[in-house]
């Protein structure tokens, strides 16, 4: 009975964000509905899109200052909602003068209904099904924004705004009927066993989603005009290998090695930009040049969503956490807007301005790897350690006993092996056993060196898996 | 390792007053000054780096001294080296006679290790060494009491792993 109140409430959950981020992926966030509308007025579209990205940025940044309950959360999605559908009601009529400020009301308070959302995504998905939870609001938002955008572009761009806002009253509906629970003992325990706080792999997140979303700014602003004549086929075709990307992602066994697929995406992003390079600008090239770049920001959207997702279980504030991470993305994209903008107002012929951005990408991708792999140890140090704590103490000696037998340590690194398990950091092993940090790391050197590892985290996943054999 | 520290402090003052007057010839456009003086502020930050590492590894062994002795005899295949030395350290992690530094257990288990360790009523004999190399040190270890040379030993293995061979106690 519990499973189903769970799932209901999950998909509600699910529903109600999905419609939300339609809303703000076809008219605040660079959607066609307000390139439509800004076009139909004459004015100067980069000011009010920029306008609109920074009060977003400041909306998901500072979110987790006022929202720290699950209750608050939902008053603050509701809230939130209501002033964007009140900020977006001038924009249907010919005041151009109130835009501005109506921009920046829906781009702060969508910002801060979106950072809200991460109570609900902890408390109604499990931990592992987050990845399934955050396709599913980026394929269903994705699906509404086309159809807005098809009858927009299309049809008339009132009827494309008019969808716009009927997306974010339904997303509101939805929203009002999320049930409230208690707080989740498990992610408390979660929370309080987790040393040191996610700062640091949120931190490092925070950095790759930066750099990756540089390119999707670079692509609004270089890629996306020089396909602008083709209307109809950019319309509805625009989001679809997203869409198929994340799809196929979603689907994909839990023991699929996703790592590899990630090369396949700097691959594409890469193909990308050289196909923007060497093709014409006609419709199989546009082809081309989407399928590659937006198929790629699939395959890495739902990378770092489904990991922001994972490290609200060791966040105090959901919100704070998820409303960090998602800013970082719009900073990116911000910043990659910028450039572009500075690049084309240049007048650099089309192929020197896709050298440039090739040029980007190659810096954004050689810095990858190393962060990808530095996040995912520190990810997965985490959960490691939350799983040796939840162990009985005889369990944890006997863990100690094999590595005895392994490979014997001597006493001193016995002493810090164990302190590593329980999670110190090297200061405090250091304070502990009255030795130097310096001799702490050293000592771990050993260790990693005798049992072959090169972290904590696959030290500790050693001992677990000698721990399952014997 | 006083002597490190004062090396590592001179190459660093060497550094800085090589790059500051490399700058200031370079301002005065006098080109062959400033390759000159960028050769010694590249040479010195060489061996800057060299000695800070030297004082790395020395520092943590000095930190976590076993024994301290006042005499030791080095000997390699081929030749034989007598030290005497006020500041003998044997440590967890190698051993520092005056400024030269032996060490082991710094690399983890493909690295220097130590071997084995033996006390006679005189001396101790360490011998470490890697897959290439073996070195064996013989130390005056000056220790008159029974409990002192087990206390020795029992600090040896607790830290290095290593069963002193205690003869003729």
């Amino acid at each position: 009975m519990n499973g189903l109140k769970s799932f209901n409430a999950r998909r509600l959950s699910v529903a109600g964000f999905s419609f939300l981020f339609a809303y703000i992926l076809s008219f605040q966030f660079e959607g066609q509905v307000l390139y439509s509308l800004l076009d139909l007025r004459g004015t100067d579209a980069d000011r009010y899109i920029l306008t609109a990205i920074i009060a977003h940025f400041a909306g998901l940044f500072t979110c987790g200052l006022f929202v720290k309950s699950q209750a608050a959360a939902k008053s603050m999605m509701l809230g939130g909602m209501g002033l964007c559908l009140a900020a977006t009601v001038p924009f249907f009529f010919p005041l151009p003068t109130l835009w501005m400020g109506g921009l920046i009301v829906s781009g702060y308070f969508s910002g801060c209904a979106v950072a809200a959302w991460g109570f609900f995504l902890r408390a109604f998905t499990p931990q592992n099904e987050r990845i399934k939870s955050c396709a599913d609001v980026l394929i269903y938002s994705n699906l509404l924004m086309i159809a807005v955008n098809v009858v927009a572009m299309n049809r008339s761009t009132f009827i494309g705004l008019g969808l716009s806002v009927l997306c974010l009253v339904i997303g509101m509906v939805f929203i009002w009927m999320l049930p409230l629970v208690q707080k989740n003992e498990q992610n408390k325990t979660f929370k309080n066993k987790t040393h040191g706080g996610i700062k640091n792999p949120l931190i490092l997140l925070c950095l790759f989603v930066f750099i990756i979303t540089i390119n999707s700014g670079l692509m609004y602003q270089v890629i996306n005009p020089a396909f602008e004549h083709l209307t109809g086929l950019v319309s509805w075709y625009w989001a679809v290998p997203y869409i198929v990307a994340l799809a196929i992602m979603r689907n994909l066994p839990m023991k699929a090695n996703r790592s590899r697929i990630l090369y396949i995406g700097m691959a594409m992003i890469m193909g990308a930009f050289i196909s923007f390079m060497l093709l014409g600008r006609n419709t199989s090239d546009y082809l081309t040049v989407d399928t590659l770049m937006l198929g790629a920001c699939g395959i890495f959207d739902l990378f770092w969503w489904s990991i922001l997702g994972e490290m609200l279980d060791y966040s105090d504030n959901p919100s704070q956490t998820f409303g960090i991470g998602l800013s970082a993305n719009v900073f990116g994209v911000l910043c990659g807007g910028v450039l572009g903008i500075a690049v084309t107002s240049m007048g650099l012929p089309g192929a020197e301005v896709a050298v440039i951005a090739l040029t980007v990408v190659c810096v954004t991708l050689a810095m990858l790897p190393s962060l990808n792999h530095q996040l995912v140890l520190l990810l997965k140090s985490h959960a490691y350690l939350a799983a040796y704590d939840n162990m009985s103490q005889s369990q944890q000696t006997d863990i100690v006993r094999q590595v005895k037998t392994l490979n014997p340590l001597t006493v001193r690194e016995q002493e810090v092996l164990q302190l590593i398990l329980s999670g110190k950091s090297n200061r405090e092993i250091a304070g502990a056993l009255f030795i130097s940090e310096n001799t702490v790391k050293t000592h771990a050197r050993s260790i990693f060196s005798k049992y072959d590892v090169s972290s904590r985290a696959e030290l500790i996943s050693t001992l677990l898996k000698n721990q399952t054999v014997g | 390792m006083k002597l490190i520290r004062k090396r590592r402090n001179g190459y660093a003052l060497l550094f800085a007053a090589s790059i500051c007057l490399a700058v200031w010839f370079g301002v005065t456009s006098m080109l062959e000054v400033v390759f000159a003086f960028g050769a010694i502020s590249l040479i010195s930050l060489v061996l800057l780096v060299r000695q800070s590492r030297l004082l790395y590894d020395a520092t943590l062994i000095w930190d976590n001294r076993i024994l301290a002795v006042s005499s030791a005899l080095i000997s390699m295949p081929g030749r034989q080296i007598k030290k005497d030395i006020e500041e003998t350290v044997v440590s967890t992690f190698g051993i520092l006679i005056g400024s030269e530094i032996y060490r082991w257990g710094l690399d983890g288990v493909h690295g220097v290790r130590l071997h084995t360790a033996h006390i006679d009523q005189e001396r101790m004999y360490l011998t470490f060494g890697d897959a290439a190399q073996t070195m064996r040190v013989d130390l005056l270890h000056g220790m008159t009491q029974k409990q002192a040379v087990l206390d020795a030993a029992q600090k040896l293995l607790r830290e290095t792993g290593v069963t002193a061979d205690i003869i003729g106690w």
